[in-house]
């Protein structure tokens, strides 16, 4: 049985609008995506779109930050930005009757943002502090070197905010020359979904847009990242570590592909599931992790399949090499028949969670558009993976996955860990310790 | 349903679909209470004692089959401490005709995602299914409720994962140690005072047969709250309920041993040392109970102080005087009085002292002068946005109606304490912080940087200064 939704997809001068009407609750949800994100941040100055975002909701038509805050607040009303490498979102969830005067808020936010220097500065104290209490987060500083290793002179390498070193070379001309570059309307996508109507959300996004300068933002000019030969260890050094965050990262797909879903499946059967081999093998048999995770994420360049688990220091060791032997059999002997049956099934019916309510299926949809896919993208997702043949999964595992190309990230104490990972890990072709307080990170 | 729920009467539909229900699993009907503007909630309550909640939605094709049990932490007593959570992650295991894995596999592969929870008073299961999986999650979930196995490895090896949980969420985690250090000194005699994940040592102890106690204790229908949120039919899910789960029996459950907690007559105060790069204030004021009156109005005072930037506490501490990274509190929504928490975190050379300068000024200011009604009102505003955010989906009613069910015996309580906020006078404000922020009624934790400070493995504190857990009392994922 399908849901009762319809998405629709129409233009307001030009500017794609999905919309999808639910009135189980008196809320709007808006979203406002422009299609630049992070990867376009200028070189050495990582951090610039995210400060961009924030500083236009934060000086919305040249208003104080504090009386914005107070008019969202009164109005029941939320406003957030998201930075993602494709992406830039100000996108916010509003109680129906305030839609109106939160329509103004946002249409400033979007058109007419003073990108006031006073703010810009506070904004970027406050980057700077939010980065420092980001050492405090071990898995954060784990994903920050792991990228840092898996994509060297890619901007994949860089997470949206930045570091220490990247925010500092952001000036405020810098944000406002970029703003001038890719504030542009024909690069804008907005989604809305919730109580409201057709004619509404059309007349919402008139004025969202309306001050947005005409034409389009540059597009980025990038290439797939390629992961270099051998297998690289990074600890992340940070003392007195009862446990370790390990990350490994190795080659992935991106939706183009037409082994995507394949790999998908198979890296499903692989971390994907409670009953995965990865979750039964650390977790259920040894109880080394309280998680074991596989992932596959997809951006609009080719993403890294991604390893997580977190071991005590003790078991680290033994637990970073029983990974890399399980990935080294699943490439080997593929998966079988009945994982590949068990993983489309979770796969396809489990979907309906992905898309249970209306918020959920305009963020898909924008989605979709974001990442330049077809339409039906997701809404061809079950059947794309009933498709998925055993031949095709191991093929794909065959094709995209090496287990000897890939970046092992540690987070632990160094002292303690560093000579017992390089005997358990076999064929570590280089070894980087890095300070967990690096101004790299 | 209680009497200060707004019960409707008992619509005819609703009778039809009773009685087709066969008799000897037919459960009592107690009363139905709206949920929100367009929902209802049935309750029934079967011959063993087994409660169940439903509320049929049928805007997706997916439910929510929470199953809530009344115990949790408090229920435990020293050296026993973290069974209640352990035992979560043992209900995932095997049963007399469920394999190792095998819960889990077959609910996977309907679609079916399953998570659990252990806190202070309660723990709680949940599976979200697609519809058409009702048949397979109730006779999987009353599988476990009377068949499961208690074997030594089984026990041995969740030990050994619930202490990596541990490490994770408590040991290696600031916010995590700072939590579990003030509970357990804000709270001495009460059950509070320990974590709901545990001491380690307790953890590491731990016998199949205290498990197997512990499950003929606690998992019994009379002690359990069904609550299904979702696309289902009334009757077919009260008939696979009635027969899935009509062989458990009732069992005599223990007359509750939990301490009153003596008053707080004076601040107590602690310092400890962690590999932080800033320092951290951490403060537990004694607050109210989820069932006191105050607690509506200690809530709302909560969002005018530190609901977001334009809040009192956040906007002098974060945007003005730029010496905080972040601020937040929380009130703890316990069945016994819990603890007002305030967290700072500092920026740059700040001290931990001179946030709390702030801290007290600010709240000096709100027992002199009256908050303004447009702060009032912009925190109600707020609560009500949140609020309605989290009843989005299946699972958020399903969590919603299970906890207030569980903890105050009102399910719809929710839109009960919304109604109240939107009652709340500046006058309940100005009452709430006079009783509730006292110094003499505070423990306070500062938190300084030490790149090498000495670590220590969790066990029950003997003095006010040790090292120990967690993210909430414990919410725990199997």
């Amino acid at each position: 049985m399908k849901p009762k939704h319809s998405v629709i997809r129409t233009t307001v001068r030009g500017v794609p609008l999905i919309l999808e009407t639910s009135h189980a609750l008196p809320l709007v949800n808006i979203a406002v995506a422009r299609v630049t994100g992070a990867a376009q941040d200028p070189e050495g100055k990582a951090g610039t779109s995210r400060i961009l975002s924030r500083l236009a909701r934060r000086t919305a038509g040249g208003r104080p930050l504090q009386v914005i805050e107070e008019s969202l607040d009164r109005l029941g009303a939320s406003l957030g930005s998201d930075v993602s490498y494709s992406a830039t979102s100000l996108s916010g969830t509003v109680i129906a009757r305030s839609l109106d005067k939160f329509a103004d808020l946002l249409a400033d936010a979007v058109g007419r943002p003073s990108l006031d220097i006073t703010e810009f500065e506070r904004l970027k104290r406050e980057t700077r502090a939010e980065i420092i209490d980001g050492l405090d987060n071990d898995r954060a500083l784990g994903h920050r070197a792991l990228r840092r290793a898996l994509y060297p002179n890619h901007p994949y390498a860089n997470t949206s905010a930045g570091t220490l070193k990247t925010l500092a070379a952001i000036e405020h001309q810098t944000v406002v020359d970029f703003d001038r570059l890719v504030r542009r309307r024909d690069s804008l996508v907005l989604g809305v979904s919730g109580s409201i109507e057709l004619e509404q959300a059309k007349a919402l996004a008139e004025r969202v847009i309306e001050a947005v300068p005409e034409g389009q933002a540059p597009k980025d000019t990038l290439t797939d990242p390629v992961i270099a030969e051998g297998r690289k260890l990074i600890i992340v050094d940070k003392p007195e570590r009862a446990q370790t965050q390990i990350l490994i990262g190795l080659s992935g797909t991106q939706p183009t592909d037409e082994d995507h879903t394949a790999l998908h499946v198979a890296a499903t059967v692989f971390g994907g599931t409670f009953s995965s081999r990865l979750m039964q093998e650390v977790r259920v048999n040894r109880g080394w992790s309280y998680g074991a995770y596989a992932s596959l994420p997809i951006d609009r360049y080719r993403q890294a399949m991604t390893l997580w688990t977190f071991p005590s220091k003790d078991d680290a060791p033994a637990c970073a090499k029983l990974e890399l032997e399980l990935l080294e059999k699943l490439v080997c002997d593929g998966i079988t028949p009945k994982e590949l049956n068990f993983a489309k099934k979770s796969l396809v019916r489990s979907h309906a969670f992905s898309v249970d309510t209306a918020a959920k299926r305009m963020s898909l949809a924008l989605d979709s558009t974001i990442l330049e896919l077809p339409e039906d993208y997701y809404d061809r997702y079950e059947e794309r993976v009933s498709a998925v043949t055993l031949e095709q999964a191991n093929a794909a595992l065959k094709a995209r996955v090496d287990p000897s190309r890939l970046v092992i990230a540690v987070v632990g104490t160094a002292k303690e860990l560093q000579e017992r990972l390089q005997e358990a890990i076999p064929s570590v072709t280089t070894v980087e310790v890095i300070p967990h307080d690096s101004e790299e990170l | 349903m209680p009497e200060n729920s707004t019960t409707l009467a008992k619509p005819s539909a609703l009778e039809r679909s009773l009685g087709k229900v066969p008799e000897e699993f037919r459960p009592v009907y107690e009363g139905s209470v709206a949920f929100g503007p367009s929902l209802t909630v049935e309750r029934f309550r079967y011959k063993n004692g087994l409660t169940l909640l439903c509320c049929e939605d049928d805007a997706a094709p997916v439910l929510s089959f929470h199953t809530w049990f009344k115990v949790g932490s408090r229920h435990e007593r020293p050296g026993k401490t973290g069974i209640a959570h352990l035992f979560e992650h043992l209900m995932f295991g095997e049963t007399e005709h469920l394999g190792p894995g095998e819960y889990d596999h077959q609910l996977e592969e309907a679609g079916a995602e399953t998570n659990a929870s252990t806190w202070l008073d309660f723990t709680q299961y949940t599976v979200n299914a697609p519809a058409g999986a009702l048949p397979l999650v109730v006779e999987l979930e009353a599988e476990r409720l009377r068949f499961l196995s208690l074997t030594e490895k089984q026990v041995s090896t969740e030990k050994d994962v619930v202490a990596n949980e541990r490490r994770y969420r408590v040991d290696d985690d600031i916010e995590g140690a700072t939590s579990e250090l003030l509970w357990s000194t804000a709270f001495r005699e009460h059950a509070y005072h320990w974590p709901t994940i545990g001491w380690m040592p307790d953890i590491l102890g731990f016998c199949p047969e205290d498990c197997t106690a512990f499950y003929k204790t606690y998992y019994a229908p009379n002690n359990a709250t069904i609550v299904v949120v979702g696309d289902f039919k009334l009757t077919d899910l009260l008939t696979r309920i009635g027969t899935a789960y009509a062989p458990l029996t009732a069992s005599e459950l223990p007359v509750e041993d939990v301490h009153p907690e003596p008053p707080q007559i004076e601040e107590r105060k602690l310092e400890i040392a962690k590999p932080t790069p800033t320092e951290k204030l951490v403060l537990g004021y004694r607050g109210p109970s989820l069932g006191d009156f105050d607690h509506v109005a200690i809530s709302v005072l909560g969002e005018v102080l530190c609901g977001g930037r334009p809040s009192r506490l956040v906007k002098r501490l974060v945007h003005e005087l730029e010496i905080a990274s972040d601020v937040r509190m929380s009130v703890g929504p316990f069945r016994d009085p819990g603890l007002i928490e305030i967290s700072v975190t500092a920026r740059d050379e700040t001290t931990a002292e001179a946030l709390l300068a702030v801290v007290d000024e600010e709240f000096e200011r709100v027992k002199q002068e009256p908050v303004t009604q447009d702060e009032l009102e912009r925190a109600l505003a707020r609560l009500e946005l949140g609020m309605l955010a989290s009843l989005e989906t299946v699972d958020g009613k399903a969590s919603t109606l299970g906890f207030y069910e569980t903890v105050l015996g009102r399910p719809a309580t929710a839109f009960e304490r919304l109604d109240a906020m939107q009652k709340t006078t500046l006058s309940d404000l100005r009452r709430a912080a006079r009783t509730f922020l006292r110094t003499s009624a505070r423990t306070t934790l500062f938190v300084r940087c030490a790149p090498e400070a000495e670590d220590s493995e969790a066990e029950e504190p003997e003095t006010e200064v040790s090292d120990a857990a967690p993210e909430a009392k414990g919410e725990v994922v199997q």
